[in-house]
C-alpha cells in the first residue's frame, strides 16, 4: 500500500482502523486523516479490507452446525463415561471365562454371606445376657482367635 | 439391549439364589449338641471327639488331660427343655426359648442334688457354641460345651 505522509506510519493507520488505539491517539489520527489525503486513502483500502475480510468471516461461521459440533466434540472425547462403560461391556462380553469367572465369584460372595461372615467371626460365639448362681465367682471369658464364649463359676 | 437383557436377568438369577437358599428359622428345630468334658492336670490325653474346640480351650486353660465323658445331641424345638445327666449328682437342662436374628436364644441351668445352683441366658450364634465350665470332679474340673445349630 502506497504512503507518502510521514507523520503515521501505515500499521499505526491499521491499528486506527481496528480500533486499538487508545483515546487520545484515535482522536488525533482521526482529526489528522480529515486533512491528509494519504492517510485518509490508506484507512479507506484499511477499512475495505477489513469489510472483505469480515463478511468472510461470517458466512464461513453461518455454515457451522453448533449441535453437530458438540456432538463432534463428545464423540471424540476419550474419558466419556458413556465410552468406559461400552469398552467394560464390550471387553466383558468378549470373554467367556471373564464372564463365568465373575458369575462364579459373585455365587462365592452369595454363599458366604448366608452361611457366615465371609472375614471370620463377627462378636462372640455367644453373648451372655445374664448369670444367676448361687457361688460368688463367676468369669466370662472369651478366646481370642474365634472369640470362643467361656463361662467359668466356681462351686466353692 | 441384548446385552442389558442378560445382564438383568444374571442378576435376578443370583438374587433368586440368594433369597431361597437362605435358611428358614421360623418353623424350624435347634440341633443342641452337649459335650461334658472333664479336665484336670493328669497325664496328657485329648480326646478326639474333641477337636475343635481343644485350640480354644487350651488358649485359655492350663489343663493337661481333656477326656469327653458323655456326647449327647438333642433336637429340640423352642421352648422344650433337653436334660443331660452329669457327673456328681448334677443335671444340666438347656432350652431354646426363641431367636434373635442369627442368634439362639438358650435357657442353660445346672441343678445339684435337685437344687439349681447355675443359671444362664446366653445368645449363641447359629452354629457356634458356649462352654460352662467351674464344677470340681476327680482331680479336676467338669466343662460342658454347648453347641446349637437350626435347622
Amino acid at each position: 500500500m502506497k504512503k507518502t505522509c510521514s507523520r503515521y506510519t501505515p500499521e499505526k493507520i491499521s491499528r486506527f482502523v481496528d480500533n486499538e488505539l487508545s483515546q487520545d491517539q484515535y482522536y488525533a489520527v482521526s482529526q489528522h486523516i480529515i486533512h491528509c489525503p494519504d492517510c485518509n486513502r490508506l484507512a479507506g483500502q484499511y477499512k475495505s479490507l477489513s469489510a472483505v475480510f469480515n463478511d468472510h468471516a461470517d458466512q464461513q461461521k453461518l455454515q457451522i452446525n453448533p449441535d453437530r459440533l458438540r456432538q463432534k466434540l463428545l464423540q471424540n472425547t476419550p474419558c466419556s463415561k458413556k465410552n468406559l462403560l461400552g469398552n467394560i461391556l464390550v471387553f466383558f462380553s468378549k470373554n467367556i471365562y471373564l464372564q463365568l469367572a465373575s458369575i462364579a465369584v459373585i455365587l462365592i460372595i452369595c454363599l458366604f454371606s448366608f452361611q457366615g461372615s465371609l472375614f471370620g467371626p463377627t462378636g462372640p460365639s455367644a453373648i451372655v445376657t445374664s448369670v444367676d448362681t448361687d457361688f460368688t465367682s463367676v468369669m466370662i471369658i472369651e478366646t481370642q482367635k474365634e472369640k470362643h464364649t467361656i463361662i467359668w463359676f466356681s462351686e466353692t | 439391549m441384548v446385552k442389558l437383557i442378560k445382564i438383568i436377568l444374571i442378576f435376578t438369577g443370583i438374587s433368586c439364589f440368594y433369597f431361597f437358599s437362605r435358611p428358614v428359622f421360623a418353623a424350624g428345630r435347634v440341633l443342641t449338641d452337649v459335650k461334658v468334658i472333664h479336665a484336670s492336670m493328669g497325664p496328657g490325653h485329648i480326646d478326639p471327639g474333641l477337636k475343635k474346640i481343644i485350640s480354644e480351650l487350651e488358649s485359655v486353660f492350663k489343663y493337661t488331660s481333656y477326656r469327653l465323658l458323655k456326647d449327647r445331641r438333642l433336637n429340640l424345638g423352642f421352648n422344650q427343655e433337653g436334660r443331660v445327666d452329669l457327673p456328681g449328682k448334677r443335671t444340666l437342662i438347656v432350652m431354646p426359648t426363641d431367636m434373635d436374628g442369627k442368634r439362639i436364644r438358650y435357657q442353660i441351668n445346672i441343678k445339684k442334688n435337685n437344687h439349681l445352683i447355675f443359671k444362664t441366658r446366653v445368645l449363641l450364634r447359629n452354629d457356634s457354641s458356649i462352654t460352662i465350665g467351674g464344677p470340681k470332679f476327680n482331680n479336676g474340673f467338669l466343662l460342658f460345651n454347648i453347641s446349637g445349630s437350626m435347622r
